[in-house]
């Protein structure tokens, strides 16, 4: 038993290294270098440099105040959205159902660039199609790109453009989990299909809901496509910079990876807090 | 309590027809079983009495009242289903008030409810439970559970028993005896299982391909069947049939040569009229008409091949000397030591060619 395991590992070994040379180490060497001064040469050792830095950074306030809220709005609105679209997708009256799953999943494989270049064009001040449709009905138009609410509002709006779909056909999955016969059985028992979707759809639908939502806090917290190329690398002014174009800004425009190490770590931290906190909450009674 | 009545009852999926016209009439407090094999539209038959399918054609009636249009919850039926059904987050005590509790029932008659069927049932100890931490027939029970709290007037039952063991198998089966017995209402119930219809049932209806084949009490069947698939579906081992050709008729019926027998008669009593000389029929004979030989109408000569011991009896598998398969039945003192005995036919049954009974 014990040759065979060894046969087993020196297969691994290859595979190992490379994980341990471009995975472990990696996380292991930045939690080292987030204690280091790495403005000065050579870099040197100093805890309090970075994380001291961080406590009393605006900067890194506003990017954590921009994430939360992205966080605290877009995720819930998100997986109801999800939620709404898995149901409709899962109606038995629904026809070319499986042109609309690839719809649904499509934003997920269009490439970044590609999708917030033409969010920008479909949210640009004069030609964009959503003034047009603004105007149209009577509404004024928006300046999304120059104030930060609305330009908060577009990040909000392209992330759950692009994620909904894929939240919506893993809760379709969970949907489909759920036997027939369980709500033929409340039909019978006079159940009425909105009691039947809050009475056991949802209740059903909790541990693929609360899968959706530790990935979605997960990527949030590590926000950085939209911010960077939509409202072009946080702007305006800052407003709708994240942690992780904080992270960006600091370790490849300043090159201080001791400081971009401290909030990486901070992100991780933030993530891993929440999801453990949502996970409690949403725990399954003995 | 209600009775139910079924005419000319059709199910269509879009161009296939599945049920074709059944009449069926169940009294009120009748325990009726559909049994048939798989897809013979015996499942589709009791969703359509319980609303969940739609009725291509003809009348479903409870009560006396037709149903066609009205909604499953207004029948005033409950049906226990073959996976059970239970709603996997709630424990026992929610399951079973749940569709009282979602329609504003008074708390108090659903409590009286709730535990009325926990004391029919014997689950009072499990009310705080989730269905995961149940056994298979624990799941039942309460399954059974919430179809009593409804206080239905009929009882539906979609192959309740069928992902059980053996074992628990029997010992339901004797738990919903006493509970038709103690409740006294319409049961229609389904298997595909023909121990478990002729254990249960008052009358059992025998489908086959979406047709009607025979409907009557248990022992009826068995010993008066109308084809040649009643025959060997109603019967554990299944009735044998040998191939046989009609020789001629003489004052006592119909005069009958087994295949490969070229030398043994069975005469067989016929009120109507008999094919003609040489038309080939089948011969239907139980396991335990078998005799000795000298003891029946006709003496045949078989190879055992194995001998399953049961006990008090024992199942002899042996071949004819046409090489057709037969079972015998013996009592277990009675198995000979030869590979090759003298049976014979004490008691037949006459199949035409399309497998209607010849009497």
């Amino acid at each position: 038993m014990r040759t065979q395991n060894a046969t087993a590992y020196r297969f691994l070994t290859p595979y190992l290294l490379v994980f341990a040379v471009f995975w472990i180490w990696p996380i292991v060497s930045s939690f080292l270098i987030s204690f280091q001064a790495t403005r000065t040469v050579p870099w040197r050792f100093a805890p309090t440099f970075n994380w001291g830095r961080l406590i009393g950074d605006p900067a890194f306030y506003n990017a954590l105040k921009n994430t939360l809220l992205i966080l605290v709005i877009q995720v819930p609105v998100m997986i109801s959205l999800a939620i709404v679209m898995a149901v409709l997708l899962n109606s038995p009256l629904l026809k070319a159902r499986g042109l609309y799953r690839f719809a649904f999943f499509a934003p997920v494989v269009v490439g970044e660039v590609a999708y917030s270049a033409v969010f920008r064009l479909m949210f640009s001040l004069d030609f964009g199609i959503v003034n047009k449709l603004l105007e149209s009905v009577g509404l004024a138009k928006i300046d999304w790109f120059s104030n930060v609410t609305p330009a908060m509002a577009l990040i909000m709006i392209a992330v759950t453009w692009r994620w909904a779909g894929y939240n919506a056909i893993l809760i379709l999955a969970g949907l489909q989990s759920i036997p027939e016969d369980v709500y033929e059985a409340a039909t019978l028992d006079r159940v009425s299909k909105l009691k039947q979707f809050l009475y056991i759809t949802l209740p059903l639908l909790k541990p693929v809901i609360v899968f959706c939502a530790v990935l979605s806090i997960i990527g949030t917290m590590q926000l950085f496509t939209e911010p960077f190329l939509i409202t072009e690398r946080g702007g305006p002014g800052g407003g709708t910079e994240t942690l992780g174009l904080l992270l960006y800004r600091q370790g490849f425009r300043s090159l201080n990876f001791g400081y971009a190490s401290a909030v990486a770590y901070t992100m991780a931290g933030l993530a891993i807090a929440i999801t453990l906190v949502q996970l409690w909450l949403t725990r399954e009674p003995k | 309590m209600a009775a139910v009545t079924l005419t000319n009852v059709v199910k269509r999926f879009g161009v296939f027809e599945v049920v074709h016209g059944a009449n069926i009439d169940i009294a009120d407090g009748e325990f009726v079983v559909f049994v048939g094999p798989s897809g013979c539209g015996k499942s589709t038959l009791l969703r359509m009495i319980a609303g969940l399918e739609d009725i291509s054609g003809g009348d479903i009636a409870i009560g006396g009242k037709v149903m066609n249009d009205v909604e499953p919850a207004d029948r005033g039926i409950a049906m226990v289903f073959q996976s059970y059904a239970l709603y996997p987050h709630m424990t026992v005590e929610q399951n079973l008030s749940f569709g009282l509790r979602m329609n504003g029932n008074p708390k108090p008659d659903t409590e009286r409810r709730v535990k009325r069927a926990a004391e029919i049932l014997r689950i009072d100890e499990l009310m705080q439970r989730r269905p995961k931490q149940l056994s298979g027939g624990q799941r039942q029970r309460v399954a059974i559970g919430r179809a009593i709290v409804r206080e239905p007037q009929v009882f539906l039952f979609d192959e309740p028993l069928s992902n059980l063991d053996a074992e628990l198998r029997v010992q339901m089966r004797v738990e919903i005896s006493r509970l038709h017995k103690e409740l006294g209402v319409t049961m229609i119930y389904v298997t595909h299982d023909q121990t478990e219809a002729m254990t249960l049932a008052d009358r059992i209806v025998v489908l086959k391909g979406g047709n009607v084949e025979q409907i009557g009490r248990p022992l009826d069947l068995y010993n008066d069947p109308t084809n040649r698939f009643v025959a060997g579906f109603i019967g554990s081992p299944k009735m044998n049939f040998i191939k046989a050709r009609i020789v001629g008729r003489d004052a006592r019926g119909v005069v009958v040569e087994l295949a490969g027998e070229e030398k043994t008669r069975i005469v067989q009593p016929l009120a109507g009229a008999a094919p003609e000389p040489g038309s080939k029929v089948v011969v239907g004979v139980r396991p335990e008409h078998f005799g000795n030989a000298g003891e029946g109408d006709a003496d045949i000569a078989v190879a055992i091949d194995v001998v399953e011991h049961l006990g008090g009896t024992s199942f002899l598998y042996a071949k004819t000397a046409n090489g057709e398969d037969v079972v015998i039945q013996r009592d277990a003192a009675k198995v000979p030591d030869t590979s090759e005995i003298i049976v014979s036919i004490r008691k037949s049954y006459l199949f035409d060619e399309k497998g209607l009974r010849l009497r």
